[in-house]
């Protein structure tokens, strides 16, 4: 198959890559860009722990066709925070006990990223709902849950 | 009471940055300079002999490197369980699988391997490869294949059954049961489940051209799994690394030792190809080829007198081993003696055994083999209350474990909070409410169930169980720590340190650790049967008393007064009495670098003893002992007997699990076994076709619970400080599964007055159990 060149905007910086169209984003992202904070957990759209935001949207980067992704903004694990500012949410994450084996942590980050980024102040069913396609086996989302509701307000006292 | 600096303090995780940011370092994520891929040709077949296998297409594909089957690759026979490979007598290890064989046993069994300069290229090769069976029979129950007509799956002593049959007297129980008032006797039927863990077995193996074997991988047992790779390949084990890169995506026991054999058929493949190669299975792969948990029969028969004191129980387990033995002497053998272990009944018997069967291997998860004996204890303990007309939870409190009576196992009961944890519980769950939830006619029924049990904080007795750990003071006075345990997700990459801190006297960010890896740190047996705190902490403790010893012995010398005079607190050194940088008149002093000092920092002595040529190097070894944690699990449920689903409304779990090293991640464990036992319960199950076939080999068809399903959890701790532990703790890791199951099902008996004896209590099963009891009341 020849290959195309994709445009995208990733975590800020514009990005030209030559791909094969049958690629998806995913492997776009973790072999090509090197970008692993990604993670495949299933391959499949499962397990959502290979979430990342496009234009807005949390997406499983393993259903999207990686020119899907042409001309679109997507954001990763990569682009969220720094070690200077982190965002909220891996704040709260980091502190209440949100993380175990930390497989799932960044696809969960991303899905609750984008819940946030459009509404800093949801009701527990919402977060629920906005992480029901993120599987963590570790910790049983209960403090999943209460790191979120605490982002949420951490960043509402922010605004 | 003890005020600690460091343990019992909730600390950020010292993985937490690297995890929230994406950076943490998986095997799946890894990538070597001239690195193939891997990719595994499975067996379509539950039971055949491979008549021949053709490579000669695939090799000839475009960027196939290697192909590998049973006629090149090692022919020694091993366990892919750690335990059972080098297991201590009385046990003999039961080695009965080659990486490749020319028999397959179960569908996705391992037939050939493929290295290639892609993914793609790599199946595609697999596809090449040509293979003819014949066909042999086959038996996927365990009781069946025990029969004379079921096909011989491995030549053992009793038919089908792997190693010994574990027997387990005490008392007379025959005896028992004749003195007996009431008795009651159950069977019960458990499923297939997954441990489902985030990250998929995976292995980079890298062979040098001198021999030297490296492996980055997703076990939890770093040093074992070294062992086993140094059989197979006929390699010195000092020649062979296994680490951790450092971090597991999640293990609940699927990763003790190479279970779905990802290290060995990588290291097979990077020696016939001579590059690194990386094997990542897929989903379908992990659930269809990695170890899952014994399924089979679970019965009990329970004698009590009038006044509800419990006087014979016989407790009998055959369960479903799967194709290989694995874990499958072992399994049986926790089962019997945590189910044993939790009431005191002057006269038992356990009788348990697995049989192979022509399914996925049976191995260890979280529990291993103590949530499928609790199902079947508890659920009986409350048919016998009713029977008897006392409340379950009085009647558990009459009779559950005390410190110092007599039980089946060779160590002490030396601490248990259980009857705390089920005081805690049921005010939590408001107990009291209990059979006065529903209206009459109400179509959705409520109900209130418990369950109680307890674990091991350790591996002895089930195996060859030794730790060891260095503690070594750097020469600006922080402190490393080596420990062969892995973290896979539990916090040992925390807990360990922090013991380490508070030990030797320096605040947490002045420690760091290496783990999982064979070259930089001492044997170790692995995270596993809820040890790492309670046994590798034994161990990094002792470390870190050694490393301390010396630092104040050295000190000693310094201010010329005897070492246990001096105090060692973040990280400054002064005699007993004064506070660091008091001018305490008439106190020691220590004369370094021509002043005089009443204290002095760790860097400055660390320092000053660099120059002299010395190092303060601790090293731990220890043969940990063993403790019971505890726990009560209560559990609401709403059972709507029109949709016939159940709902897990509230669960209250409260356990004892010794000093809390980290309260947080005590929690967080609870929390993630409870949820894991709601599965049990309710939703979770792999089921097989009458071809062999795994019906459920995705997440997509195996029914985890995810966010929008987790009921209120409300946790409780209890402390009973536990003499053998580090700092008086024990084991928390796998107990929060254990009484999960039944505390939902006696649950639903209250609401519906249905027992099931059969999980998971799925909605076909609850409608076929309401149908079946409203045209028996009709």
């Amino acid at each position: 198959m020849s290959l195309k060149i994709l445009k995208f905007t990733l975590n800020g910086d514009p990005i030209e890559i030559a791909i094969s169209p049958d690629e998806m984003l995913i492997d776009v992202l973790r072999d090509k860009l090197e970008l692993t904070g990604t993670k495949k957990g299933c391959g499949k759209g499962e397990c959502g722990a290979c979430t990342v935001i496009m234009n807005g949207e949390a997406v499983n980067s393993c259903l999207v066709p990686a020119m899907k992704a042409s001309c679109a903004v997507v954001e990763t694990i990569e682009g969220v925070g720094s070690t200077d500012e982190f965002h909220p949410v891996q704040e709260t994450f980091m502190d209440m006990g949100a993380i175990q084996c930390g497989f799932c942590t960044p696809g969960m980050i991303m899905s609750a990223k984008a819940l946030l980024d459009r509404n800093t102040d949801p009701t527990s069913k919402e977060i629920k709902k906005s992480l029901a396609g993120n599987i963590c086996r570790c910790t049983g989302y209960v403090k999943i849950k209460k790191a979120v509701q605490a982002a949420a307000e951490k960043m509402r006292e922010k605004q | 009471m003890k005020e600690y600096k460091v343990i019992g303090k909730s600390v950020r995780r010292l993985d937490a940055v690297e995890k929230a940011t994406g950076t943490a370092g998986f095997t799946s994520d890894m990538k070597l300079p001239g690195m193939l891929y891997g990719k595994v040709l499975r067996s379509p077949h539950p039971h055949a002999r491979i008549v021949s296998i053709d490579t000669s297409e695939a090799e000839k594909l475009p960027g196939v490197k290697a192909v590998a089957t049973h006629k090149n690759t090692s022919r020694e026979l091993f366990n892919t369980s750690a335990t059972m490979t080098f297991t201590v007598p009385p046990m003999q290890p039961v080695l009965d699988q080659y990486i490749f064989d020319n028999v397959v046993r179960y569908v996705g069994d391992e037939v050939a391997a493929v290295a290639a300069t892609s993914e793609k290229i790599a199946e595609a090769a697999l596809k090449l490869i040509k293979v003819e069976y014949e066909l042999l029979p086959t038996v996927y129950d365990p009781k069946e294949a025990m029969t004379t007509e079921a096909p011989v799956i491995h030549q053992c002593e009793m038919k089908n059954v792997p190693g010994e049959v574990i027997q387990i007297p005490f008392g007379d129980v025959e005896k028992g049961f004749a003195e007996s008032d009431v008795i009651v006797e159950k069977e019960y039927k458990l499923p297939v489940v997954k441990q489902a863990q985030m990250e998929t077995q995976a292995a980079v193996a890298q062979v040098s051209l001198d021999g030297k074997i490296t492996v980055w991988c997703t076990t939890q047992t770093p040093h074992p799994t070294k062992m086993i790779l140094a059989k197979l390949f006929s390699v010195p084990e000092s020649k062979v690394r296994v680490l951790n890169p450092p971090y597991i995506g999640g293990g609940f026991g699927v990763r003790i030792g190479c279970s779905a054999k990802a290290e060995p058929i990588a290291v097979a493949l990077s020696m016939l190809a001579k590059k690194p190669v990386k094997v990542v299975y897929s989903r379908e792969e992990d659930f269809i080829a990695s170890d899952t948990r014994h399924a089979g029969y679970v019965s009990v028969k329970l004698g009590a007198k009038k006044d509800g004191t419990f006087h014979a129980m016989h407790l009998k387990a055959t369960l479903n081993g799967g194709a290989y033995c694995s874990f499958s002497v072992e399994t049986p053998g926790v089962l019997g003696c945590m189910g044993l272990a939790v009431y005191r009944v002057p006269n038992q018997f356990y009788y348990g055994h697995s049989a192979y069967t022509n399914t996925t291997p049976a191995g260890a998860m979280r529990g291993f083999g103590n949530p499928q004996a609790m199902y079947a204890i508890e659920s009986t303990v409350d048919m016998m209350a009713e029977k008897l007309g006392i409340d379950p939870l009085e009647l558990r409190l009459k009779n559950i474990m005390q410190v110092g009576d007599p039980w089946v196992l060779p160590y002490k009961c030396g601490s248990t909070g259980l009857a705390e944890c089920i005081e805690k519980g049921a005010k939590s769950i408001g107990w009291e409410n209990r059979g006065k939830l529903n209206k009459p006619g109400a179509k959705k029924l409520r109900g209130i169930g418990m369950g109680v049990g307890t674990h091991v904080s350790n591996a002895w007795p089930f195996c060859g169980d030794y730790d060891n750990a260095y503690v070594t003071i750097q020469q600006d006075g922080s402190v490393h720590l080596a420990s062969g345990v892995p973290d896979m997700g539990t916090g040992t990459s925390t807990t360990l340190p922090q013991l380490t801190a508070e030990v030797v006297g320096v605040s947490l960010d002045r420690v760091s650790m290496t783990l999982a890896d064979t070259a930089s740190t001492p044997f170790d047996i692995g995270s596993h049967a809820s040890r790492a705190l309670y046994a590798a902490g034994t161990a990094v403790v002792e470390a870190a008393r050694d490393a301390r010893r010396q630092v104040l012995e050295y000190a000693a010398d310094l201010f010329k007064v005897a070492p246990e005079r001096l105090v060692l607190e973040d990280s400054v050194i002064f005699p007993a009495g004064q506070t660091a940088g008091d001018d305490c008149a008439g106190s020691p002093v220590c004369t370094i670098g021509g002043k005089e000092r009443k204290s002095i920092t760790l860097k400055e002595l660390a320092y000053d003893a660099h120059q002299r040529n010395k190092q303060f190097i601790g090293v731990g070894r220890i043969v940990p002992e063993n403790a019971p944690p505890w726990h009560a699990h209560f559990a609401e449920v709403e059972v709507d007997t029109e949709l016939c689903q159940v709902r897990v409304l509230r669960v209250a779990a409260v356990h004892d699990v010794g000093k809390a090293i980290h309260p947080v991640i005590c929690e967080g464990q609870i929390e993630g076994g409870v949820l894991q036992g709601i599965g049990y319960a309710l939703s979770e199950e792999i089921k097989y076709d009458d071809r062999g076939r795994q019906l459920e080999n995705s997440f997509h068809k195996y029914m985890l619970p995810t966010a929008d399903d987790v009921p209120e959890i409300e946790t409780g701790l209890v402390e009973a400080h536990e003499p053998s532990g580090p700092f008086g703790a024990k084991g928390v890791g796998e107990c929060g599964l254990v009484p999960t199951a039944p505390a939902i099902t006696n649950a639903i008996y209250n609401a519906t007055g249905i027992w099931f004896c059969e999980i998971p209590v799925t909605e076909e099963k609850m409608f076929r159990a309401l149908k079946e009891k409203a045209g028996k009341t009709v």
